[in-house]
């Protein structure tokens, strides 16, 4: 339990620093594109439960991208209720779980439960010791650097966002000082009129268009790296997407 | 005026209808006579005509259209609980098969962002991000599949924002996410029912055609409707073809490898 305590810290304090990074590199405020979930990896999901002749309005991938989001601060916030309840301070998987239970997503937990036994499966076979505490260490080392891997992934798609999205926001992400917090907020107004709103406008096609190409962009980027950093691991990841995508695609059909 | 006064008529029928399901099928043709009568009054002559010489066979061609209605409602029913069933197995199958555990399909900091824009929320083990990340991919198929279900029903091929809204409508689990969609997306989604009634009409006989021709006529007008509420329907048309034209290059590998 020590073990583990230092361990959620230092998550924490990584977590810390990868948003203070962000928010220097950005603005003090929390960014509209940090409250939602990537539009590509949304749409990649999306289409793999879909017809191959179905298409997707922007105002779709848009709703959908603002449901996920409230989906996991619904779950969260019930799942934070009961560690509150229980006087703990740390949400565990076992709590989200719970959340779903409770809030009437039964039949989420029966496969997300086989799911996080299979990773800590995972996880043990990967540092290969069978001690509680060198395994949460082992865990901890291999979040890391998974995290490292996805902040660099992130980050690079977040840079090729900006550079497509905002000329001033690619400056101020060349620079390590950001923009100021006026222009940005003024761009986004003129972007998007309704921004005071709580939800993006349907119908700035436009800057979707141009967003949803930035998007794409950044979707390719990530792949790229990947294959840039190990060339075996790759071919490993790449296959089973494959063949994940050729087994959903005749259940898409039906 | 009349425009809008005719989706009423409509609604009323889908309200009748839906109310007429639990009870008995004796219960609804008062209620579809009720509303059939201002129904076929905008239209006049054609509906009027057959209308007062043959009030027994009318109520008898309702009836009829009722029941085919009706079964066709529960085989779409049937059809689209199969469809869930099967989903949800080869999610299953799917999770059980899993041997790539460190690329997720969704990016783990953002999820943890997004869980700590609670300011209640005070630390996150290093799991809990993991779990969601598959959680709101099943959720994100869940969720496209029952709003295709619509899109299929209007006998459409794009996915629109009344589909995600008819799927939060219809799905107790989503009613955390009535907020997100207006409520325009959903009253539009009231005018899409009748439609799922008209495949029966047509296989009907051609003699309840002449009655039901009235919904026909309502589908182009909530189609123009439809169209001027969205500002941008051209723009909408237009960029299709270059999103199938970006399609193509994430369906052939090889292109986004060269670009």
């Amino acid at each position: 339990m020590e073990a583990g305590y230092p361990g959620t810290a230092a998550n924490g304090a990584a977590a810390d620093g990868n948003g203070g990074a962000q928010q220097a590199a950005a603005a003090p405020a929390i960014r509209e594109q940090d409250r939602l979930m990537p539009i590509a990896n949304v749409i990649r999901i999306m289409r793999r439960v879909l017809p191959a002749h179905a298409k997707i309005s922007d105002d779709a991938k848009e709703t959908i991208q603002e449901c996920v989001s409230e989906y996991i601060s619904f779950i969260t916030g019930e799942a934070n209720e009961r560690c509150q309840r229980e006087q703990r301070k740390t949400i565990t998987a076992e709590d989200v779980l719970w959340a779903m239970s409770r809030l009437g997503f039964d039949d989420y937990v029966e496969p997300l439960g086989v799911y996080l036994h299979r990773y800590r499966e995972f996880e043990g076979e990967s540092r290969g010791v069978g001690v509680g505490v060198g395994a949460a260490r082992g865990d901890h080392h291999h979040g890391h650097v998974g995290g490292m891997l996805k902040s660099r992934a992130q980050g690079s798609m977040v840079t090729h966002h900006d550079m497509q999205m905002h000329a001033a926001m690619y400056g101020g992400g060349a620079v390590p000082p950001p923009p100021h917090p006026p222009p940005h907020h003024h761009a986004f107004h003129q972007l998007m009129p309704p921004h005071h709103g709580q939800y993006a406008p349907p119908y700035d096609m436009y800057g979707g268009e141009h967003g949803m190409a930035a998007y794409y962009g950044g979707m390719y980027a990530p792949g790229s790296g990947g294959d840039g950093s190990g060339s075996s691991g790759s071919g490993g990841a790449g296959t089973p997407q494959t063949v994940n995508f050729e087994h959903q695609h005749p259940f898409g059909y039906k | 005026m009349e425009p809008s006064s005719q989706p009423q008529p409509v609604m009323g029928v889908a309200t009748g209808g839906s109310q007429a399901y639990p009870p008995p099928a004796a219960a609804y043709p008062p209620q579809a006579m009720v509303p059939g009568a201002p129904a076929v009054v905008p239209p006049g002559s054609q509906p009027s005509a057959p209308f007062p010489t043959n009030p027994a066979q009318l109520s008898a061609q309702h009836q009829l259209v009722y029941q085919q209605a009706q079964q066709f409602h529960q085989q779409l029913q049937q059809q689209q609980q199969q469809q869930l069933r099967e989903f949800w197995a080869n999610q299953m199958e799917e999770i059980e098969q899993t041997t790539d555990f460190k690329n997720h399909s969704l990016p783990l900091a953002r999820i943890k962002k997004i869980m700590k824009a609670d300011e209640d929320v005070r630390m996150i083990s290093a799991e809990a991000p993991v779990v969601f990340a598959k959680a709101c991919e099943v959720f994100i198929l869940e969720l496209t599949l029952r709003s295709w279900m619509h899109t299929e029903e209007n006998k459409r091929r794009t996915l629109q924002k009344n589909d995600i809204a008819a799927a939060i409508t219809r799905t107790d689990i989503y009613d955390f996410l009535v907020d997100i969609v207006p409520r325009d997306e959903m009253k539009e989604e009231g005018l899409g029912l009748p439609r799922v009634g008209l495949p029966p009409n047509v296989g009907g006989a051609a003699d309840t055609y002449p009655y039901y021709y009235v919904p026909a006529q309502q589908g182009p007008g909530s189609g123009m409707m439809y169209g001027g509420q969205q500002g941008h329907p051209v723009t909408y048309v237009w960029q299709q073809p270059q999103e199938q034209q970006e399609e193509a290059p994430e369906e052939q590998h090889s292109l986004p490898e060269s670009s």
